[in-house]
């Protein structure tokens, strides 16, 4: 079970203009300021759990990642892995954990994945025949075949990648983060590592949370999903429950068999797509049986279609509402500490 | 047992280094014929000096050659094994590499110093002993048993002494991230070791004993092997190398609090 309580991490960063001069100056004063990569963000991940967890590039949720995992102290929180303080770094909680970074490589470049894959059992001490048991597993799961013999920077992307994930699970972790884990990979890719994932989540009753640019990813593995935007949570729970609360309108699409006016699909619902080959319109839930018997029986279509609006739109209204609300509201306090002292303070507290 | 774990670690990490090694096989060779050349060149300065002297701040040609010896066996361990290591560990730290050190059960520090090591440097050290047996055949008399106990537990301080200076070298890294012109100084000053310590005056003297312990490197072993060393000194360079090793732990320590990730 993953606990985090009022999470917080800051960073001090040194930010200066552009130019020169202000290299220069860089160079003798040094202008710090205070990044809040996650502020106060709380939720409980039972056993077996899968979580997507999404959210914009900034918004938080590697460093959340890097903290659960013990790479990163907090600077204020409580955080928990299967009873675990991740910052203590046990041996015993890195055993039943695993990072896996999509833009981070753990895989030694000259040598064949095998010697990295020897390196990590001696390292977590897997017995041989269990890791022999393991290999196996991992081979008739990810298809690995004769690629753990092939040097890595012979290895493509995607074979890397799949190298990369035996790498991090050969010790049967428990709890698996993952990190943008399909990130770079073509579709077939995708499906074959989002499969490995789900197969390995059933097989271990592993808790995973995930991070994914591909909304796909996240649609076809996490029930659940956290969204996280300027380092708070804006949403946790269900995904479908996500998507009608921001989008409650279906889309509904179909190949006209002949020419339909425009004028009389807007009375319908708003017209997304209006092509000779395909229409399609956004419809709300509430209207959607009249709109489609209206269709089915007034209308010459074929290849009717109906479906959630893509998780993409829903996440770029969610986050624009969220920003819009944010502007409207009274700017109460600055986010970022100019001042030196205070950035020095504050990143004190964080070491603390 | 613990101990048992980590030197399978260890032999493991040695087998890797020789695999990397040999995986470009030319480089291979190349590097084997590198390390001839240097060696030959580590000996040039000093048949330079005393071309026309016999003695430099106390020291003959033969047990100044005593030094260098010790001096080459030392940047052999240096270069083959304590500075690969120890430059990647900034490498990592530059791309976030690093995370999956962490993300390991077993001793972070242990896992880094010994990622890489070069294995033709042994030519350096297999060299070092060849320079140390030339200048006692030239001295005329081999060392007592007792002078290379005590030089054997020297070189074991003088290794941990400079392995320290460079961890705290590399924990700097974790602040400022580039630190190259900060390694290739010491690189640099490291270079003095091959002199006697006696061959500096004032200041440097003191620098090169205390700050960044040379003398403990090189001197002192080869003084004990001569037969020259005091007992005291012997044991406070022991007290020493094992004083920075400290001061290297809990600056090692210091720094993974301070870790903050290269951003994904």
């Amino acid at each position: 079970m993953i606990v985090v309580d009022e999470l917080r991490k800051h960073f001090k960063v040194h930010r200066r203009p552009p130019g020169l001069r202000a290299a220069l100056r860089s160079v003798f004063h040094r202008r710090y300021e205070v990044v809040k990569a996650v502020d106060g963000v709380s939720f409980t991940i039972e056993r077996g759990e899968r979580v997507g967890f999404l959210g914009p590039n900034g918004a938080g949720k590697t460093t959340t990642l890097k903290v659960l995992s013990g790479l990163l102290h907090p600077s204020a929180g409580r955080v928990e892995v299967d009873g675990h303080v991740p910052g203590a770094r046990a041996a015993a909680f890195l055993r039943q954990i695993t990072l896996v970074m999509g833009q981070k490589q753990q895989l030694m470049w000259d040598l064949p994945p095998a010697e990295t894959y020897a390196m990590n059992r001696a390292i977590f001490e897997v017995p041989r025949d269990q890791f022999d048991r393991t290999m196996k597993d991992l081979d008739a799961l990810l298809d690995l075949g004769p690629l753990s013999t092939k040097p890595t920077r012979q290895l493509s992307l995607g074979e890397r990648m799949k190298c990369e994930l035996a790498a991090a699970l050969l010790h049967t972790p428990t709890t698996l983060f993952l990190d943008e884990p399909t990130i770079g990979l073509d579709v077939a890719m995708q499906l074959g590592i989002r499969e490995f994932i789900r197969e390995y989540n059933q097989r271990h009753d592993a808790t995973v949370l995930l991070t994914s640019h591909y909304m796909d990813d996240v649609v076809a593995l996490c029930p659940r999903v956290i969204v996280i935007d300027g380092g708070t949570i804006i949403h946790d729970g269900d995904l479908r429950a996500l998507v009608k609360a921001i989008r409650p309108d279906k889309l509904v699409s179909f190949r006209p068999l002949a020419a339909i006016d425009l004028a009389d699909l807007e009375r319908l619902g708003r017209v997304v797509q209006h092509d000779p080959a395909r229409v399609a319109l956004e419809v709300p839930e509430d209207h959607l049986r009249d709109v489609v018997s209206h269709l089915l029986s007034a209308m010459t279509i074929a290849d009717l279609g109906i479906e959630d609006p893509p998780l993409e739109d829903v996440m770029r209204k969610l986050f624009k509402d969220k920003r819009a609300a944010a502007a409207d509201a009274p700017a109460d306090a600055a986010d970022a500490a100019d001042d030196d002292d205070e950035a020095r303070r504050d990143d004190d507290e964080g070491a603390a | 047992m613990i101990g048992g774990r980590y030197l399978r670690l260890l032999g493991l990490q040695g087998r890797i280094s020789l695999a990397t090694a040999m995986q470009y096989r030319l480089n291979f060779l190349v590097e084997g014929v590198m390390s001839l050349y240097w060696l030959g060149w580590n000996l040039l300065p000093l048949l330079v000096l005393y071309n026309d002297r016999q003695s430099v701040a106390g020291w003959d040609q033969s047990s100044a050659l005593v030094v260098i010896g010790w001096f080459v066996i030392l940047r052999g361990i240096l270069e083959g094994a304590i500075n690969p290591s120890l430059t990647d560990v900034v490498e990592r730290l530059r791309t976030g590499s690093f995370d999956y050190v962490l993300l390991k059960p077993a001793d972070a520090q242990f896992l880094v110093s010994t990622s890489r090591f070069v294995p033709w440097r042994l030519v350096d050290v297999a060299g070092g002993v060849g320079i140390i047996v030339w200048a006692f055949v030239r001295l005329g008399h081999a060392p007592t048993p007792a002078d290379i106990a005590v030089a054997a537990g020297l070189l074991v301080a003088a290794c941990l002494a400079m392995y320290a200076l460079w961890i705290m070298i590399v924990c700097a890294a974790f602040w400022v991230v580039r630190l190259d012109n900060l390694a290739f100084l010491l690189t640099a000053v490291f270079d003095a070791a091959r002199w006697p310590i006696q061959v500096f005056r004032g200041a440097w003297r003191v620098l090169f004993t205390f700050v960044i312990p040379l003398a403990l490197m090189t001197t002192y072993p080869a003084m004990a092997l001569l037969g020259t060393l005091h007992g005291r000194t012997a044991l406070a360079c022991l007290g020493g190398a094992l004083a920075m090793s400290l001061a290297a732990r809990l600056a090692w320590r210091a720094a993974l609090r301070n870790y903050t990730s290269a951003s994904s």
